[in-house]
């Protein structure tokens, strides 16, 4: 009998790009395969110039623009850090069982956390829970993320 | 409940206004395949679900579009910042400018208000599953629009993550339709909707 138990942790694997599929599988029902277990990982920064943590679903559009570096501030970093994480938190909402993954995503939960205290020590709060623990009442001073100066930053 | 971190998900730095682009990037605000509609589909999807897969999937991801909303407002507020009377006669601006100036407002780039009738609930696993495969899809198509009608790299670096978003969205989503799959009725998955019948 057919079962559409699939799990990504496959023998043969696939290239990157590629994900599994049910030899035989139902119809009148969408399939998108699995990405597999171990897929490739850009670097914290390449990850968010991307737009993606793994190659392999890096798929962009032919605009003339390509991508650049945007991790050049401490709050760029910070941005980066916390990008793994929630990719990784979705990845982990469909491949809950992918050990590896989740050990990723404790090392980078931890270092984005680190930061975010560097960042908020220096640059004024990020949140409530840091606005409170300041001297004065800072969360109106820090700057609003929507504001960026014309012309750019001088 | 939801708390509030005062930072972007990604840097939006526009250096130079141009009110013609955010007359139809407003779009992605309010539009029918924009950021809201998406992240109210997605968490207002969730309560019916009956597997911790995707309720966890459509809290994250509703909760990243918002994220991505506040980025597209950010990016139409800095388009429209410093605007001389000129430049807001200019460009196609005029009519978004006479009803809202230039204060961000939910609505689509031919000018009508957000409407919940561009989002579906259906409460059925399935059925709302395929929606959000739909939806990823209709928000990636918006994105790449935008892409060929838009010059400044300061804007297109913005909207090529948010779009490569829409492809991980749609990758996450197909994943969440299969593990919905395998705890349904593996002869006839249409046979009930878990969501409902118990």
């Amino acid at each position: 009998m057919y079962s559409d138990k699939t799990s990504p942790r496959q023998e043969t694997a696939c290239s990157d790009a590629n994900g599994t599929m049910p030899s035989c599988a139902p119809l009148a029902v969408p399939y998108v395969p699995f990405q597999q277990y171990g897929a490739k990982k850009y670097s914290q920064a390449d990850a968010l110039n991307n737009g993606t943590l793994f190659p392999g679903l890096n798929l962009p559009f032919k605009a003339k623009e390509t991508g650049r570096n945007v991790v050049d501030s401490a709050l760029s970093e910070l941005q980066a850090l916390e990008f793994v994480v929630a990719e990784l938190n979705l990845y982990l909402d469909t491949h809950s069982d992918d050990a590896e993954a989740f050990q990723l995503f404790k090392q980078y939960s931890a270092m984005e956390a680190e930061a975010k205290k560097k960042y908020e020590e220096a640059n004024g709060p990020l949140t409530l829970s840091a606005a409170a623990a300041g001297d004065k009442y800072s969360w109106l001073t820090a700057s609003w993320p929507w504001n960026y100066p014309e012309g750019g930053a001088k | 409940m939801f708390v509030y971190e005062k930072k972007l998900q990604y840097p939006v730095k526009i250096a130079t206004p141009n009110p013609k682009l955010a007359s139809f990037i407003i779009s992605q605000y309010g539009g029918p395949d924009g950021e809201l509609g998406a992240s109210l589909r997605y968490l207002s999807q969730r309560f019916s679900m009956p597997y911790p897969e995707l309720k966890g999937l459509l809290t994250d991801i509703g909760t990243e579009e918002l994220g991505h909303l506040e980025m597209i407002g950010a990016i139409v507020h800095q388009l429209t910042r410093n605007l001389t009377d000129q430049q807001v006669r200019e460009g196609g601006f005029a009519p978004y400018f006479v009803d809202h100036t230039t204060g961000v407002y939910p609505a689509a780039a031919a000018g009508f208000p957000f409407n919940a009738a561009s989002i579906a609930v259906k409460g059925d696993v399935i059925c709302d599953l395929t929606e959000d495969l739909a939806a990823e899809q209709k928000a990636r198509v918006t994105y790449d629009n935008i892409l060929r009608m838009c010059d400044d790299p300061d804007v297109t670096n913005v909207i090529r993550f948010l779009r490569e978003r829409e492809i991980v969205h749609f990758q996450r989503f197909g994943e969440a339709l299969r593990l919905a799959k395998e705890k349904m009725d593996q002869k006839n998955v249409y046979f009930t909707n878990p969501a409902f019948d118990k």
